[in-house]
């Protein structure tokens, strides 16, 4: 449902600017370049290029589950346009409140307003970075604002994407996931 | 340098506050920081307030950032203020579209407080 919301939202945004006019132009090449639209590089980049100029860490990708912490932050991002799916965020507690200290110099004892926006402008950041990547993308895609979910034991269910890219990274001691879902390309 | 008075819109807090943060690191002599989370909330603030310096976002709810500079033209605000974007939005094609509309710097998110200095210091200078 928020996975649609945000969508929609992003589809809106691409329609209301020239993005649909060019998307059409830019139909065929974006398919044939869906190689480079899916390239695992391409995420680990764009983590690389947004955790060290706004929060000044490396983060490495790690492999295996992380240990899932009681309370969670999700932020989502939606694509739409010449492709349409999601940036998704997630990360446990202690991850999101140390994100929020790293970028804005303060200390978090809870998951408060400041934190779900901050943690909502890091997927905003990493989805636009990601399709700055593919040039194609870049212009023929659009945004939607952020929604980010709190919580416990919840999922996010995507049905037969056309591709996902998921990765896991650590910084210091903190882990987060990012998914790129991409349910329809044109 | 004289003292900046700068407008910043974005719709997070967090990142208005970041930029905030920038700005004094490339050097740039705020007296005071108004913020705004939308291009409405923006245009409002405008017809009170004079400023010398405008940052702003492009995409934001109720009036995204290309809008805005849009309506500040056509509404006669801020007359000669420069603006400059700080968008995750990198394209050509976005870039021409806000320079058509007005702008007369673009940086893309995620961002250095360098190159805040290397777009914005000289607008101010200028000024």
């Amino acid at each position: 449902m928020l996975l649609n919301g945000v969508r929609f939202a992003a589809i809106a945004r691409a329609r209301g600017g020239r993005i649909k006019e060019m998307e059409q132009t830019m139909a065929v090449s974006l398919r044939e370049s869906l190689q480079l639209v899916s390239d695992p590089e391409n995420l680990d980049g764009s983590v690389d290029e947004v955790f060290q100029m706004m929060l000044g860490v490396t983060c490495k990708r790690v492999s295996g589950p992380r240990t899932e912490e009681p309370e969670s932050v999700t932020a989502v991002v939606g694509f739409g346009g010449a492709l349409s799916g999601a940036c998704v965020f997630k990360c446990g507690s202690m991850a999101a409140r140390k994100i929020a200290a790293h970028m804005t110099g303060m200390e978090f004892e809870e998951i408060d307003d400041v934190v779900k926006d901050g943690i909502g402008e890091i997927c905003n950041m990493l989805a636009g970075a990601w399709k700055g990547k593919v040039p194609n993308l870049a212009a023929n895609c659009g945004l939607s604002v952020p929604a980010v979910i709190t919580g416990s034991n919840y999922h996010l269910h995507v049905q037969a994407p056309e591709f996902q890219l998921h990765h896991a990274y650590q910084f210091e001691d903190a882990c987060f996931d990012v998914t790129i879902v991409c349910d329809g390309l044109q | 340098m004289s003292e900046i008075r700068a407008l910043i819109v974005d719709d997070s807090s967090v990142m208005r506050k970041i930029i905030e943060r920038s700005l004094r690191q490339a050097g740039v002599n705020l007296s005071v920081v108004y913020e705004a989370g939308s291009g409405t909330d923006a245009l409002e603030l405008l017809k009170t307030k004079d400023v010398d310096l405008i940052l702003s976002d492009i995409n934001m709810p109720s009036m995204d950032g290309l809008e805005f500079l849009r309506q500040i033209r056509a509404q006669n605000l801020a007359v000669g203020v420069p603006v400059v974007m700080i968008t995750t939005e990198s394209s050509e094609e976005h870039v021409k579209q806000a320079i058509q509309a007005g702008a007369r710097g673009y940086i893309r998110k995620p961002f250095t407080a360098e190159q805040v200095k290397e777009r914005v210091l000289p607008l101010v200078n200028a000024a």
